[in-house]
């Protein structure tokens, strides 16, 4: 019963992000230690990119000396604009790391308009 | 015993900010550590620390450390979890708009009970995580006293 609760309440925690643009690209890394490429997923919806991502919970036969590790699954969320290209989306799990690569839509990479002075 | 801090790495973290008004405390008071470890940094990697009846298990968070940068370690019972953090992305010239991570050398060592045998320490690294698995020697191994009723 107890075992069946906590499976149900199991926390989540943000991933700490890196959010960079560079070449009309937008990347971001996101650290998940202990979350597989299959326990990971990634959607977008409704202007929302998701991202999910869910780990073995921490050892509980035996006796914790020290507990930092937060006993919690990954979750975070980021609201799309429309300068994203939705169909062109790239990720990669390595290591622990989530790297997402977000292009820019064609149309919408601003063009510069020159400021004349009178 | 500790010789790094550990500070934790999630955002909007509860604990940390106790912490951090426990710090601001101390400061307050003139409580400030005088003794600071020697590799403290800001942040270093959260590790578990399990006893159980056959092995000390420690399960160290290390997302985006390659194999090659990282070093485990172990004399006198000190066991030493020393590597270096890279930043992996291969961009020039990059707008950054959120940086939550840290890269760099980071050092953690644990002073063990000499009841581990360090001819049988097993160490894996899996998404990101790395588990040493310390057995104990046979003879501290609890055993199951039969009691027989006379």
């Amino acid at each position: 019963m107890a075992k069946e609760l906590e499976g149900k309440t199991r926390r989540v925690v943000s991933p700490v992000a890196d959010i960079c643009e560079a070449g009309g690209k937008v990347i971001l890394r996101l650290e998940m230690p202990g979350v597989s490429k299959d326990d990971l997923d990634v959607k977008i919806e409704n202007d929302e990119l998701i991202i999910e991502g869910k780990r073995e919970p921490t050892d509980s036969k035996g006796r914790f000396i020290i507990r930092e590790r937060r006993n919690a699954d990954f979750a975070r969320r980021y609201t799309l604009d429309d300068t994203i290209d939705r169909d062109k989306v790239e990720a990669v799990m390595k290591n622990g790391v989530l790297h997402l690569t977000l292009h820019l839509k064609e149309a919408s990479k601003p063009k510069k308009i020159e400021v004349k002075t009178k | 015993m500790d010789l790094i801090k550990w500070k934790p790495t999630e955002l909007f973290d509860p604990l940390a900010e106790f912490d951090r008004i426990r710090e601001e405390f101390d400061r307050i008071f003139g409580m400030e550590p005088m003794i600071t470890g020697l590799f403290d940094r800001v942040r270093s990697p959260a590790i578990d620390l399990v006893e159980n009846d056959d092995a000390f298990v420690v399960t160290c968070d290390l997302p985006g450390v390659e194999l090659k940068d990282l070093e485990v370690s172990i004399a006198n019972n000190v066991l030493t979890i020393k590597g270096e953090k890279k930043d992996t992305r291969e961009v020039k010239d990059a707008k950054v708009y959120r940086q939550e991570s840290w890269f760099g050398s980071f050092q953690r060592t644990l002073s063990l009970p000499n009841t581990v045998d360090p001819d049988k320490i097993e160490a894996v690294m899996k998404d990101g995580v790395l588990k040493v698995t310390l057995p104990k020697k046979e003879e501290v191994k609890p055993k199951q006293i039969a009691v027989k009723v006379s």
